[in-house]
């Protein structure tokens, strides 16, 4: 028996516009994602800057001051924050509560639905980096490189993806939303610390700098501090850095893929 | 379905639909149909396979045998089309605790191309005063009642109600039944799942019974178990000073006795109260707590439900 009568639908773009202004308004109205995405990040530039005043950092190109480095270094922790810890505990939350299953029974497509969430942690991303830097730049005279801000941003936007995606992911194997703080930042802290986010690693035993180097944070948060670096002139993220971002994101992406679910409960793989 | 144009196909059909969990088989060979602008009731105990049934109709789940079309989609396959046209209230569902009530229905009001007034929905739910209130701040009641309108403001055809008045105070309940019940004016075809029976006598056009993932019985709430047949049961207790064996020879047979409270099976039950009364009033003494009664629809579904427990089906 066929459908009888076929009703047209909402466009897609029209609700994944929607979706981005849901999910801002949910991450405004929620204490925790406000704190994450905004609130740490300034508190982190602004203590770390007091605790090292005149301290200079040695990046890969070259010495700078502390809040030269700082600056783009904590923009990167903040692609972190709003495109994967909020992502890992607002998705997982949302799965456990039934918000997801309730969604999956209307018609908004599955691909507006994390359009939106993509959506709404670019913006997130975009005014917590904006607010940063005019925090910087306002109260520890960091200088804005202005001909390598396009190396910031196209950095930024391979973070964006990566972290998304990657966060996404993540969902899938954390079964219960208690749990979904803890992995999210027991995931990110190691790995931010090794990776050029709070200190220059420029000094760190090799081991530890390769090892940081197989990950996306390291790749990206590099190439985001040298565009605050004078000493850059050309594309700051070597061709190893950008085959292991997009190595991670295309196995975040396959990993959605076969495991992402609406519905509560353990990990489900779809495999056929 | 009084109303409802002959010629119209069923809104849903559901043949020899099997689910397994497993080894666990949680529906079994399930068959029905729901007409259009009917309100079907699924009863039967927790673990019975109603909501596994509901979901796999709802497209949230993937029978392992069987067919079901709902409006004519196969609903695991049917999309966005298909999700346009139906409505859901899941068991147990999650909401934005910080959005206000109107925030929450017009989000999901902006889901459907041919969306309900979201305004008119609230109110027709009886949340009007609390539209502007978070959702968090919302009782167990009210947020049932944003469940429905959650369901309702896409204006769908097919609405699936599972258990949908779960935790509601009494008043509540029969505001909900008013509602629910006031969508048949939208031709709105409803499959409900309930523990509650006067829910189902109160709403459903039909009932089918779910017991170890078989559907035992389908009828009207009233035919249930055959009660519309059935002999009428006519109970009072018994005089202190009286006992059972002084009771007269009448148009009954051998009356139940449990503790002085006695109850008689009769097809005739103008006869049998007439010859009781009869003798009690020549007797002198008041026959406490007499009712006429035919069976309830707590009676039949109990008896079929511990008829199919009893009748070795495994599974759920």
């Amino acid at each position: 028996m066929a459908a009888d009568v076929t009703r047209r639908s909402r466009p897609g773009p029209l609700l994944t516009l929607g979706q981005v202004r849901y999910q801002l308004l949910l991450l405004l109205r929620s204490p925790l994602g406000f704190f994450i995405t905004l609130v740490i990040p300034l508190l982190l530039l602004v203590s770390l800057n007091v605790v090292h005043p005149s301290a200079a950092a040695a990046g890969a190109a070259g010495r700078l001051r502390y809040a030269q480095f700082l600056t783009p270094a904590v923009s990167a922790f903040c692609l972190l924050n709003a495109c994967y810890v909020t992502t890992v505990t607002s998705m997982v939350l949302a799965r456990e509560e039934g918000i997801l299953k309730r969604l999956r029974g209307t018609p908004l497509p599955a691909w507006t639905y994390l359009g939106g969430r993509s959506g709404s942690a670019l913006v997130i991303s975009l005014v917590s980096v904006a607010i940063i830097i005019v925090t910087g730049v306002s109260f520890f005279h960091v200088t804005i490189l202005w001909q390598a801000m396009g190396y910031f941003a196209a950095a930024a936007g391979l973070g964006i993806m990566c972290f998304f995606l990657l966060g996404v992911a993540v969902t899938t194997a954390v079964p219960k939303s208690d749990t979904a703080l803890p992995v999210a930042y027991g995931t990110v802290l190691p790995l931010a610390f090794i990776s050029d986010v709070f200190f220059s690693s420029v000094h760190a035993p090799h081991w530890l700098y390769d090892l940081a180097s197989a990950f996306p944070v390291a790749p990206v948060a590099r190439a985001m501090e040298a565009a605050f670096n004078p000493a850059t002139h050309s594309w700051p993220m070597p061709a190893s850095g950008l085959f292991v971002v997009l190595g991670w994101s295309a196995a975040a992406a396959v990993a959605i893929a076969l495991a992402f679910r609406w519905e509560p409960g353990p990990i489900r793989w779809h495999l056929g | 379905m009084d109303g409802a144009p002959a010629f119209q196909p069923p809104a849903i059909v559901v043949e020899r639909l099997r689910k397994d969990y497993g080894r666990l088989r949680a529906v079994d060979g399930v068959s029905f149909q729901v007409r259009r602008g009917e309100i079907y009731a699924l009863l039967g105990p927790n673990g019975a396979g109603k909501t596994t049934t509901v979901e796999i109709l709802e497209g949230h789940r993937k029978p392992t045998s069987g067919s079901v079309r709902v409006l004519g989609f196969d609903p695991g396959a049917g999309g966005r089309h298909f999700r346009e046209r139906i409505g859901i209230v899941l068991q147990s569902g999650g909401v934005d605790a910080e959005l206000t009530v109107r925030e929450m229905v017009g989000l999901y009001a902006s889901f459907y191309a041919q969306p309900r007034d979201v305004a008119a929905t609230i109110e027709q739910v009886g949340l009007a005063g609390k539209r502007r209130a978070r959702v968090r701040t919302l009782s167990g009641g009210q947020l049932r009642r944003l469940d429905l309108a959650l369901a309702l403001v896409g204006g769908p055809e097919v609405l699936f109600l599972d258990e949908p008045t779960t935790g509601f105070d009494p008043n509540a309940r029969r505001d909900a039944w008013e509602m629910i019940a006031g969508l048949r004016h939208y031709g709105t075809t409803i499959l409900l799942t309930s523990h509650y029976l006067d829910e189902v006598q109160r709403l459903a056009d039909r009932v089918g019974v779910m017991s170890h993932g078989h559907l035992v019985e389908e009828s009207t709430p009233d035919a249930l178990g055959g009660r519309d047949i059935a002999g009428t049961l006519v109970s009072f207790r018994l005089p202190a000073a009286l006992r059972a064996a002084e009771l007269p020879a009448g148009p009954w047979d051998q009356p139940e006795n449990r503790d002085g409270d006695i109850t008689m099976h009769t097809d005739e039950p103008t006869r049998v109260l007439f010859a009781l009364t009869k003798w009690a009033v020549g007797q002198g003494v008041e026959l406490e707590g007499l009712t006429v009664a035919r069976p309830s629809l707590e009676d039949a579904y109990l008896r079929i439900t511990d008829d199919a427990s009893t009748g070795g089906r495994g599974g759920r």
